[in-house]
């Protein structure tokens, strides 16, 4: 029951459409002959504009993977994939660079920001690099909003796990990309600072009308979203709107208990 | 037996980290074993060449070191061949004709001689010269027109059979022509050999046919070498100490002694470089270690949590280190042999053709070679081996992320400072020193204590020298110049090691630039001040002036005076009752108008008088002689003579330094005709407003001499800059070698450095840094540290070559000029090196998949 899911509804910073970014027929294998491996097979999906999506699904689902490729941060073996209207498969690492740097944001598990750099050095870094000067007034905001304002010179040894997270999150907010990915941004800190970060995501996306697609195997990260897409096997197998932590938890079950035929 | 087996495992795993580590033994153990080899090499050849040659016994004129240089060789009377004949157990005696003081030049009236400082020798054809060589072509020379040439020299001007030579011998010139050409049998030494029939070689060099220069005896069977020397100076009687009779054995010594000390020093001089070349790579295996043990700490906080004792830890790195020393070195001693048998070509395609079939490797050489690389190896790692051993079992479980930022400790900063400022302190005291060889002691101690005290406090100057660095060359480049600047100065102690491998190469070379450009300035300053002569006339090869020479030159036109210039050896007995060797300077009277050498006391013209004398400050000082004094002057072959001194000269110049001026016709007034020795050099001074003229005239006069060389004090200046710049060049490529090392050095980190920060890089990727910026990232980080450790080098050697010229100001060097050009030029140099040692992390860095970079353990 793979599903090519559209909603109608527009919204969000950045980009014109609807849905913020598509993949179509996306094809992810490693390996030729007999130890082909297929991590993503055939799956179209849609990121709606304005939402917080989550991905989820056992190990090995191919969840990552997914996110690595809608990012332009791997390359797919088939299909096609969109940011907002711009096709990346295909693209060359410079034109991936730049898109990377201009119009998406990351949210790493772990190391997400370079020791040497301070919080605001670190926050500032993409548009450092692209020659971009911050909009001020953004900034602050975001700033103030992930509560780091007294923080801000501080070395990333000198912050807690939670603090460096934020960092990280505010990093992604601060150039306003069209998208932020996260790979299990909350995966390594303790439930209250895990319960801190992701509120200020679905902050970001209600205030702010950000755009934040989540990789997370848990149900309470996931219950922070709009939309949960489950991946199995490589193909998408379902998908819940306005989940709850008790929802997504049976639902997983469910899938375990199905088995993987479907 | 697993200590050993985790480490074959780490040694394996990172081969290539630890690959740049053993190109520096490698290289470091190459250049000691190929010197060895070469020097050793060229030993034997010599000694080979030498055995071959010699007679059972020589009996020869006893070698005076004293002797006038009066162009002809000392001889034997042609008498005493029959004497030595009838010398029971002599089978046979060989009479040798034999001098090196000749020119041969070609009829296109160019020298034949080698330019190397081998000697041109003319010798007549007999037995003994039928052991090195054979005739391939032509016949042997027969009569006063015929000579035989040996065919490299052939070879390189082209000379056939039937071509005619003139050679230009003290006795007179003379025109032969070449009927044979003779090949080498064994190592051709690269001297230039030109042979006649013995009246001929006895007229045309020696001079006359009543004398020989020297006799080869052959032992009768049955007769030992020694039994024969015994007989034969049985023989001569009372005359034999005015013989040296040599045993073949003694005649090899005695020919070794010059070129095996000239040897000795080449080998010396090349182990000390190799031996800089060896600090330098300490510097690299140090940072190796240091990163590779940083990588490793959760590895080997494992390894501890799991049971593994500090022992077993330091143990397991010093393995590593063991194998890193062994693999270098067997792979360097290799290296060594190669560049050995490249010498060996270089050596051929200057005129010194080595068979390579002689190629000497003593058992000793590997086993130093294979102690050099393991020892260096193994000292450099142990200071990463006992951090290794403090890594307590906790880091296993803290995140890996990069290594803690080593923070230079206050202990080390004041060790440091006070090294620099003892440093300091010897060299200032070295430079305000009035006594040359006591101050050089103080320079040395100067020179080590702040070169140490540098290196300590490298990692604390980098914070400051490589912000500022940064204000100037990195702020350009926005952003990334910033990161850049953030990741040399992350680790500095690492970044100072890497610096300071550099800096230790280029202080050298800038000591080296200071003082060689003050010589040049001072001669230049010295030959404006005070030569008063428009031109100088010398021959090229060291050899004095033939008297067909100075007659030409003094009958030249254009020209007010000719000064002659001649060096005597004596032997002076002063006031204080000890008798010393020392060379006049015995020269025409215009000479004090031609070299104005400052006086102390007196006037030098009155030192030009009838049995008059000048004698430096500090040897008038040494025997307390002053004006008026009478020194008992016994000139080697000549009357005793008692000289008046009338004037003491000043030491502080660098022409004619020492010199103890005396009239040329006193001289000969004191030695007979054959005795006087011939002419060094002459001095002209053009008629007034005839400079060109006289040029013109000059050099007219000495066409038929290409050996000799008229030069105007232009020409002379350009000459001294030149030995000066050959000299340094030859140093600085020596040099190179050190350098060549620390520039692996700075590959080596920032290869290390691109491992370790491989998250990092997947990072700045991730969130769009392109690959040409991060390999802009790298090349800048690269091209910082090259510029701090140019800055510190320069600036240490700039301090140490101002030191050495302020101590040698009184002994000539009055002169301060740093050579500018040279040290922009190094200095911008060392960012392209930069450039260059970064060029493949830093492609490495770009091409790192972001993916497996995220990913990264």
């Amino acid at each position: 029951m793979t599903t090519a899911v559209s909603i109608p509804k527009t919204g969000g910073s950045g980009g014109h459409t609807a849905v913020a970014a598509r993949a179509r027929q996306v094809v992810k294998a490693y390996g030729a002959g007999e130890t082909r491996v297929t991590a993503l097979d055939h799956v179209d999906v849609d990121i709606a504009r304005g939402q917080f999506t989550a991905i989820m699904g056992p190990s090995g689902s191919g969840k990552s993977t997914l996110m690595h490729c809608l990012a332009g941060l791997d390359t797919v073996t088939s299909g096609e994939i969109f940011i907002d209207e711009t096709e990346i498969t295909g693209l060359k690492d410079k034109k991936l660079t730049r898109l990377r740097r201009d119009r998406i944001g990351f949210i790493f598990q772990a190391f997400n920001l370079l020791p040497t750099l301070n919080a605001i050095e670190n926050i500032t870094l993409p548009m450092d690099i692209a020659g971009r000067k911050p909009d001020k007034a953004w900034l602050d905001r975001v700033v103030e909003t992930v509560g780091l304002a007294g923080r801000l010179k501080h070395r990333p040894n000198q912050l807690s796990g939670g603090q460096q997270q934020r960092v990280a999150v505010a990093r992604a907010l601060a150039a306003r990309p069209e998208i932020i990915f996260g790979d299990e941004p909350t995966g390594n800190l303790d439930s209250r600072a895990g319960a801190e970060v992701l509120g200020f995501l679905r902050r970001s996306v209600d205030e702010l009308g950000q755009t934040i697609v989540m990789v997370t195997h848990d149900p309470v990260a996931a219950s922070y979203a709009d939309r949960v897409l489950y991946l199995a096997d490589g193909r998408i197998v379902d998908e819940m709107y306005s989940p709850t932590a008790d929802a997504v938890l049976e639902r997983m079950k469910n899938f375990d208990a199905r088995g993987r035929v479907s | 037996m697993t200590v050993l087996k985790t480490s074959m495992r780490n040694f394996l795993a990172h081969k290539g980290r630890m690959a740049l580590s053993a190109v520096a033994v490698l290289l470091s153990v190459a250049f000691v074993c190929g010197t060895l080899v070469f020097t050793d090499t060229m030993n034997a050849t010599f000694d080979k060449l030498f055995a071959n040659t010699a007679s059972d016994v020589s009996v020869g004129p006893e070698k005076d070191d004293d002797a006038q240089v009066t162009g002809k060789p000392e001889t034997l009377p042609a008498a005493l061949r029959e004497k030595l004949a009838k010398v029971d157990g002599v089978a046979g005696v060989e009479p040798h004709a034999t001098s090196k003081q000749l020119t041969v030049v070609n009829d296109k009236n160019k020298s034949l001689s080698p330019t190397s400082g081998a000697p041109t020798v003319g010798t007549n054809w007999g037995d003994s010269q039928k052991k090195s060589v054979e005739i391939t072509s032509g016949h042997e020379p027969h009569g006063p027109a015929e000579a035989v040439l040996d065919a490299d020299t052939a070879g390189k001007h082209g000379v056939k059979t039937g071509d005619k030579l003139r050679v230009i011998a003290a006795p007179g010139d003379f025109t032969v022509s070449v009927v044979g050409i003779a090949t080498f049998k064994t190592t051709n030494p690269g001297a230039a050999l030109l042979y006649f029939d013995t009246p001929t070689a006895q007229a045309k060099l020696l001079g006359s046919t009543g004398e020989f220069s020297g006799y080869g005896l052959t032992a009768a069977s049955g007769v030992s070498d020694e039994q024969l020397k015994q007989r034969v100076s049985e023989a001569l009687g009372s005359s034999a100490r005015d013989y040296a009779v040599r045993t073949a054995a003694e005649t090899k010594e005695e020919n070794k002694k010059d070129i095996g000390s000239l040897l000795d020093v080449m080998k010396y001089a090349l182990l000390g470089f190799a031996g800089i070349a060896v600090l330098v790579g300490v510097f690299l295996i140090v940072n190796t270690f240091s990163m590779l043990v940083a990588q490793r700490t959760r590895e080997i906080g494992l390894m501890r949590a799991i049971g593994s004792g500090r022992a077993q830890i330091l143990k397991s790195v010093l393995t590593e280190a063991l194998l890193l020393g062994v693999v270098g070195s067997v792979l360097g001693i290799g290296g060594g042999i190669g560049l050995a048998v490249g010498l060996m070509k270089v050596m051929g395609s200057m005129g010194m053709k080595l068979d390579m079939g002689e190629l000497t490797i003593k058992a000793t050489t590997p086993v130093v070679g294979l102690a050099i690389g393991v020892l260096v190896t193994l000292l450099a790692s142990l200071v990463p081996a006992f951090k290794a051993t403090r890594i307590s079992p906790m880091s296993a479980l803290r995140d890996a992320g990069t290594p803690a930022d080593g923070k230079a400790g206050k202990v080390r900063a004041s060790i440091g400072l006070v090294l620099t400022a003892l440093g300091g302190l010897a060299l200032a005291a070295a430079a305000k020193a009035d006594d040359a060889a006591a101050g050089s002691g103080v320079l040395a101690i100067g020179v080590l204590l702040s070169l140490i005290g540098f290196i300590v406090v490298g990692p604390l100057l980098a914070g400051f020298v490589v912000r500022a660095i940064s204000v100037v060359v990195l702020r350009v480049f926005g952003p990334v110049g910033r990161l850049a600047e953030r990741n040399a100065l992350r680790n500095p102690r690492r970044t100072g090691a890497t610096a300071s491998a550099l800096m230790i190469g280029l202080a050298l070379v800038a000591a080296l630039s200071v003082v060689g450009s003050s010589m040049v300035a001072s001669a230049t300053d010295q030959l404006d001040k005070s030569v008063g002569a428009d031109f100088i006339v010398q021959s090229e090869n060291q050899q004095p002036l033939s008297p067909a020479v100075v007659k030409a030159v003094t009958s030249a036109g254009h020209v007010e005076h000719v000064s002659e210039y001649a060096v005597v050896s004596a032997k002076i007995t002063t006031p204080d009752g000890r008798t010393v060797t020392q060379r006049l300077s015995a020269a025409s009277p215009t000479y004090a108008d031609d070299v104005r050498a400052e006086t102390v006391k007196g006037n030098l013209k009155d030192a030009y008088g009838k049995d008059a004398m000048s004698v430096p400050e500090g040897f008038a000082k040494d025997h307390g002689i002053k004006p008026g004094d009478r020194l008992k002057v016994a000139m080697t072959g000549g009357r005793p003579a008692e000289l008046t001194v009338k004037a003491v000269t000043s030491d502080d110049t660098s022409i004619d330094q020492g010199a103890v001026y005396t009239n040329i016709a006193t001289a000969r007034t004191y030695l007979p005709a054959d005795k006087m020795p011939l002419d060094f050099m002459l001095l002209a001074k053009a008629a007034d407003g005839r400079t060109k003229e006289a040029a013109a005239a000059l050099k007219a006069s000495v066409e038929q001499y290409p050996q000799v060389k008229v030069r105007d004090q232009s020409d002379y200046k350009k000459l001294i800059q030149d030995q000066v710049g050959q000299l340094l060049n030859i140093i600085y490529g020596l040099l190179a070698l050190a350098i060549i090392v620390a520039i692996l050095g700075v590959v080596n980190t920032l290869a290390l450095s691109v491992v370790e920060r491989t998250r990092e890089i997947g990072l700045m990727r991730a969130i769009g840094l392109s690959r040409r910026q991060m390999r802009r990232m790298i090349r800048l980080e690269s091209v910082v540290i090259a510029l701090f450790g140019a800055l510190l080098g320069l600036g240490l050697g700039m301090a140490w070559g101002t030191t050495a010229q302020k101590l040698l100001a009184l002994q000539g060097l009055g002169v301060l000029d740093i050579p500018w050009p040279t040290i922009t030029a190094v200095f911008l140099g060392s960012a392209v090196v930069g450039l260059l040692a970064a060029l493949v992390p830093a492609f490495r860095a770009g091409r790192m998949n972001v993916l497996n970079a995220i990913a990264t353990d």
